[in-house]
């Protein structure tokens, strides 16, 4: 084939928003990882596996990789797998609910501030920012130690803990996230597309829901997902400072539990500890690659 | 010609750290149906400030002083609901840099359509019909695959469409555009130009048209106000004004345009000197310092806006060509 039918039958330019970027591999372990994890949490109560709250006394600190314990057992016989997978429920289901929630309330705060500005924002920049100088590990100690004592009828539910420490751990991001999207809407606020709109006689919450939301979601994903690292971190340095989610329950309880056998039975300490690392370095990654498409489309703009 | 927006002593403040900064002083003028003002005037003399005052549009930090009177209604008083009720189907606002004013990451489709649902209560599906063909009235090829793509896949002269199409969508009787070509290429300039006085003729639309060049006006406005320092220096019909200009500022202004009979090498005439101290109170003719006919009568006594015949109003104590 000659030059010039090659030139003649080149492809047509292809349409720049159809071409997506190549994902980088971390993207899909990080991925791989949270997808296990969720769908652990919701389902791993199927899997024929033994159950994480019963103790099998013939298998004290078994190692991994035994017959009838696949990842081994503590040193007072729980099973490991069972236990990292109902971990998982406790862990999947108290970060993401109190991202959720605190990110939702946080966003609505900030966005609504940064569009209305006046009074409303200085006094929401002001509680932020006391909410923000409270170390939050002290602030959940506090809540949990004060409002989550046991229920006098069912003195081992651990319903009424669970509760308190999302509420508190929500109000924890509520002002994390709240100044990041305050910041961000604050700059989409300015734009002259706010105005246009505005001049057409939209209403202010069409405005926020329909221009600002759209422009500042990129930036609240990414620090969402971070949240949720260091959410889990959060709960797991509650529960090895004693008021966390008792009785191995979650990731940070069964490190916690197993911390004093950790010359027996290692695989007790580092199982847990590895399910949280990942966890977080899952979520830091998935945050990451958010952010990086945002500034991506920045660019393109 | 029933009368349409009057407005009557209209000023405008910003509260600033370095003082009550006057944006607009006094202005009055009357507009009637389907008629259409050019403003004219250089960066920073107002002419945005008056139009966003005139629509309600100002930020918090400004304050609003005398009547304007839509309808037969006077606007100024009402509440912000009320306000808005009028925007995009009584006024409607094109901005001066299409670039900015169209959200980046929703679909033309979805913008063009935003003010037909949210405003006039279409469904979708009408909405959509109904863009396609304003798209087509701004002459927008393919209006289809338009409503499909993202505004940076768009030309600058295109967004601008889009946004006229934006504007026009719930027919407004006054429509306000802000340096609507300022953005733009020059023959794309004299395009958009044309499809806004044709669809101001078939929709019989009052229009403000805000610039900085006085040629962009002379051939698509009926009168034209010249704003300096917050202040209208004159007022005429378009024909008026070019024919017979009093106003040493606004011969400036049509000097400074560079012009083809001009041998090469020949130098612009410019307007020496800065606007003055717009937070200052004005001493005199606000022209004066800058002006090649001021005496001291200019520097310290503040002429009147005088009624010159046919419609002619100036603010000089010395008007080109004499007194009448």
């Amino acid at each position: 084939m000659s030059e010039t039918d090659s030139i003649a039958t080149t492809e047509p330019i292809v349409n720049p928003a159809k071409k997506r970027k190549k994902k980088p591999v971390g993207f899909y372990i990080a991925g791989f990882w949270l997808g296990l994890i969720v769908l652990l949490g919701l389902f791993g109560w199927i899997l024929p596996l033994p159950n994480w709250d019963e103790a099998f006394f013939d298998d004290l600190g078994v190692g991994p990789f035994s017959p009838r314990h696949f990842l081994g057992t503590t040193q007072d016989g729980y099973d490991m797998l069972a236990g990292l997978i109902n971990g998982a429920r406790l862990s999947a289901f108290v970060s993401f609910f109190s991202v959720l929630i605190g990110g939702g309330i946080g966003s609505f705060i900030g966005i609504t501030a940064a569009y209305f500005r006046g009074k409303y924002d200085t006094v929401v920049v002001t509680i932020f920012n006391v909410m923000l100088s409270i170390p939050n590990l002290v602030l959940s100690l506090a809540l949990l130690s004060v409002l989550a004592y046991s229920d006098a009828d069912n003195p081992s539910s651990t319903s009424r803990r669970v509760v308190v420490l999302v509420i508190s751990l929500i109000i924890v991001i509520i002002p994390i996230l709240g100044r990041i999207s305050r910041g961000s809407a604050l700059q989409w606020s300015s734009r002259e597309f706010v105005l246009a709109s505005k001049s057409m006689g939209t209403k202010n919450f069409t405005i926020i829901w329909k221009h600002i939301l759209p422009n500042v979601a990129p930036a609240i994903l990414a620090i969402g997902f971070l949240a949720i690292g260091s959410v889990i971190i959060v709960e797991g340095s509650l529960s090895i400072l004693g008021i966390g989610v008792p009785g191995g329950a979650s990731w940070g309880s069964m490190l916690a539990n197993g911390r004093g056998n950790i010359a027996f039975s290692p695989h007790e300490v580092y199982m847990p500890a590895l399910c949280i690392a990942f966890t977080v370095i899952a979520s830091n990654w998935f945050g990451d690659y958010v952010r990086s498409s945002l500034d991506q489309r920045e660019a393109k703009i | 010609m029933s009368s349409l927006l009057k407005v009557d002593d209209l000023s405008v403040q910003f509260a600033t750290p370095r003082g009550n900064l006057r944006a607009v002083r006094n202005v009055s003028f009357e507009l009637a149906n389907g008629e259409s003002l050019g403003v004219v005037g250089e960066s920073g003399s107002g002419k945005t400030v008056l139009s966003r005052a005139i629509m309600g549009l100002l930020p918090g930090t400004a304050t609003r002083t005398g009547t304007i009177t839509y309808e037969g209604q006077n606007i100024t008083d009402l509440s912000t609901e009320e306000v808005r009720d009028l925007w995009g189907t009584g006024m409607a606002m094109i901005f001066q840099d299409p670039m900015t004013a169209l959200n980046p990451v929703r679909r033309i489709g979805t913008q063009v359509t935003e003010s037909l649902t949210v405003r006039l209560g279409m469904s979708k599906k009408d909405a959509r019909v109904k863009a396609v063909e304003l798209l087509k009235r701004v002459r927008i090829p393919d209006p289809e695959a338009m409503l499909r793509k993202f505004p940076y896949q768009l030309s600058g002269g295109m967004r601008q469409r889009i946004m006229i199409a934006i504007a026009v969508s719930c027919n407004p009787h006054l429509l306000f555009a802000d340096e609507p070509t300022t953005a733009l290429d020059v023959t794309v300039q004299a395009q958009v130009l044309e499809l806004l006085t044709e669809l101001r003729q078939e929709f019989n639309m009052a229009m403000i048209l805000v610039t900085h060049d006085l040629g962009v006006v002379a051939g698509h406005t009926d009168k034209i106000a010249v704003m300096y320092a917050g202040n209208v220096v004159e007022y005429a019909p378009t024909r008026q004004l070019f024919a017979n200009m009093k106003m040493p500022y606004t011969e400036a202004l049509l000097k400074s345009i560079p012009r083809l009979e001009t041998p090469t090498g020949t130098r612009l005439p410019v307007i020496e000197g800065r606007l003055p101290d717009p937070t200052k109170d004005l001493v005199g003719c606000a022209f004066a310092n800058r002006c090649v006919y001021a005496t001291d009568k200019c520097r310290n006594e503040t002429p009147p806006f005088v009624d010159g015949g046919n419609n002619h109003f100036y603010r000089c104590w010395f008007p080109i060509g004499g007194d009448k």
